[in-house]
């Protein structure tokens, strides 16, 4: 097992595009670490550079105590699990496993161990004389993994592994490789456009957004403390609201009103928005974090009328619209709300985010995020 | 009950089909039928002939066998193996003939099977432009080499005291040459379809580009492998040209020039054309059998979703 380093790893193209800007991230030796982004955000193309998949175009990539850049994948002691599988569909299962193996001279006596005890965790027995061809989609990830397995190598990639199963398959895999990685104590680096994946699994998540890392942290760091606005609305399901009211000072009174919402700020947010350059500022909110209830004292308002109700059996999902801006909120099923009907939803300010409108960053007691929160963000974790 | 009630309807779709008339499909069975008729009588003509007496040819129609199968004798087959390996005969032309499309066919295979290989997955700029420039060879005809490259054999021949021209060697290298591009035009589009994930997978599980050709991308290739094997094999028996042209001045006989030999005499030597074309066939179909068994569909089955 080794822990993974990388270093200012950037990826761009002969065509000039820029895939993999500058990215920097610790990855301790046993953790399990998801790279989470939209398509096309440079999260694979980064794990393929671990692997060696992909040449690098700046910055290093250590595996261990070794920089890996100019070794060839079958030296880096990586194994991968593809989003497609992968599997040689001439060769059984028991030598799909064993392929990697007998490439390393390992004793035949050695690799038939091997295979039978990942064939047993994986509750592939049954199979091992069968071709991918024979078996479902399920049972052919499942395999997949056996064959990473196997190997016993340092580090675990995985390319979306789940991303081609249904969703009840998807739900029992997910399942199955936390506990691989529980039993194996092994790193492992997993690439997920999936938040609901990376939320559940990871023990730290770093999100990445048009070839730059956005924010590495725990789950509960990105859900509670997003960095910035992209953060913000990447993690979480249904994604957060953000609108945008704009900043007036009545003396010592601040007011903050826009698109049909308005915020009464408590202490610690009046100092944070009292020194802002901006006149405005964009409050990000949770669907799960609205109340139906009037609240008192310090609250977020914000004005709906109500466009679509969909029923989720304990709870509500509320689509609605307040001055012209969408806004989802998940209320409990024991209300009375009808489609067209106005309405006013509240969130506690311990709930809310503030971002600067100008950068997207949050807006932090350290004063107004600029360049210093994105050097802050990149050394998260 | 509701399980009864259930299968009931079941049962009576599956006998559907059996109580209904589907005449399009009547009438496709009647048009392949008869096209396949049509495509066998002139084999089944020339078997029958083969196996008739060489006096019979004159006196009666071949289908005169079906009401008198007396006639049929292997005196013909028995006339034209008594020479043996006598050079000029037909035993000699076989093995001719052997001797030039095997080595080619393997040649062809394993030359287009690599070069597709590196075509495909190899990491080198201008493969595209190799790839068409080996297309733009496709459409190069036969006959428009034959003479340069005759003459081209002599020139070598000449300067560097080789034998090419006359000899089988010569013709097995034209023969190669004019494979190349269709063989490496199949093979690269077949092993297009190979999923570089494959490739990526093997790399990481430590195989190197040989390793991965011949045990990762060739045994998936091998139904492109065996038509190619096949249609290779085909041509190369078939051919007469490129034989007369390189081989004509030679000891070098091919079953093909054998057969034209025999021809030139006419009408009097039917009897050993039928029998040698007998001959020249149920070759090229052993090989079909024996490479059929390779076209196993969807052999890519279960590699990627």
């Amino acid at each position: 097992m080794a822990g993974v380093v990388l270093q200012d790893l950037t990826k761009r193209y002969d065509g000039g595009a820029l895939a993999v800007d500058k990215l920097n991230l610790d990855i301790h030796d046993g953790e399990f670490v998801c790279l989470v982004g939209p398509s096309g955000c440079g999260k694979t193309t980064a794990l393929r550079m671990i692997a060696g998949l992909e040449e690098i175009t700046s910055g290093e990539v250590r595996i261990g105590d070794r920089v890996v850049n100019n070794l060839p994948p079958r030296d880096r002691d990586i194994a991968m699990v593809f989003q497609s599988y992968a599997l040689y569909p001439h060769m059984s299962v028991r030598d799909n496993m064993a392929f990697g193996l007998q490439l390393r001279k390992t004793p035949k006596a050695d690799i038939d161990k091997a295979v039978v005890e990942a064939a047993r965790i994986l509750d592939l027995e049954r199979f091992l004389d069968r071709k991918p061809g024979q078996l479902s989609g399920g049972q052919r990830q499942r395999v997949a993994l056996g064959r990473a397995i196997v190997r016993e190598p340092a580090v675990f990639l995985m390319d979306e592994p789940l991303s081609n199963l249904d969703a009840k398959l998807r739900v029992q895999t997910r399942a199955e490789i936390a506990r691989m990685h529980t039993r194996l104590e092994a790193t492992m680096i997993y690439v997920t456009h999936d938040q609901v994946e990376a939320m559940t699994m990871g023990d730290r998540i770093a999100v990445i957004n048009e070839g730059v890392l956005q924010q590495a942290g725990t789950p509960k760091d990105l859900y509670e403390l997003p960095q910035n606005r992209f953060v913000a609305g990447f993690i979480g399901s249904p994604s957060m609201n953000f609108i945008e009211l704009r900043l007036s000072k009545d003396g010592e009174v601040l007011r903050l009103t826009g698109e049909g919402a308005e915020l009464r700020p408590d202490d610690t947010q009046a100092a944070l928005l009292r020194d802002l350059a901006t006149d405005t500022v964009i409050v990000g909110f949770r669907p799960e974090h609205l109340e139906l209830a009037a609240l008192s004292g310090p609250v977020l308002s914000v004005s709906v009328v109500v466009d679509v109700v969909e029923f989720l059996g304990n709870d509500e999902l509320i689509h609605g619209s307040s001055g012209g801006r969408d806004v989802v909120a998940i209320i409990n099923a024991d209300n009375t709300l009808r489609v067209g009907e106005s309405v006013t939803l509240s969130a506690p300010p311990r709930r809310l985010h503030l971002f600067n409108p100008a950068t997207g960053l949050r807006i932090t007691k350290d004063g107004p995020a600029g360049e210093g929160g994105v050097a802050r963000l990149m050394s998260t974790g | 009950m509701s399980v009864q009630a259930a299968s009931l309807p079941v049962g009576a779709q599956a006998k559907k089909p059996r109580l209904r008339l589907r005449p399009t499909r009547l009438v496709l069975n009647i048009v392949l039928a008869a096209i396949a008729i049509f495509w066998l009588v002139p084999s089944i003509g020339i078997a029958i002939i083969s196996l008739r007496p060489n006096s019979a040819f004159e006196q009666s129609g071949w289908w005169t066998v079906l009401t008198a199968p007396a006639q049929l004798t292997f005196s013909n087959y028995q006339g034209l193996f008594s020479a043996g390996f006598k050079p000029g005969q037909v035993l000699d032309s076989l093995t001719t003939s052997i001797a030039i499309t095997v080595p080619v066919t393997i040649l062809v295979t394993v030359i287009s099977s690599l070069t597709a290989y590196s075509l495909v997955f190899g990491r080198w700029k201008g493969r595209t432009l190799v790839f068409l420039l080996i297309v733009a060879m496709l459409v190069l005809p036969l006959q428009m080499a034959l003479i340069p490259v005759a003459s081209l054999y002599k020139v070598v021949d000449t300067s560097t005291g080789l034998h090419l021209f006359g000899s089988l060697i010569g013709a097995i290298i034209f023969h190669v040459a004019f494979g190349l591009p269709f063989g490496i035009f199949l093979m690269r589009n077949f092993y297009s379809g190979i999923p570089h994930d494959l490739l990526e997978a093997g790399r990481i599980d430590g195989a190197g580009e040989w390793t991965l050709f011949r045990k990762v991308v060739m045994p998936i290739g091998i139904p492109a492998l065996a038509s190619l094997a096949i249609f290779q094999f085909i041509w190369v028996w078939n051919d007469l040209l490129v034989a007369l042209i390189f081989l004509g001045n030679s000891s070098h006989i091919t079953l093909t020039m054998f057969l034209y030999g025999q021809t030139r005499a006419l009408a009097n030597n039917y009897y050993i054309i039928s029998s040698g074309a007998m001959i020249s066939i149920i070759v090229p179909l052993i090989v079909f059998f024996a490479f059929q068994r390779y076209f196993v569909r969807g052999v890519l089955a279960g590699a990627v979703k």
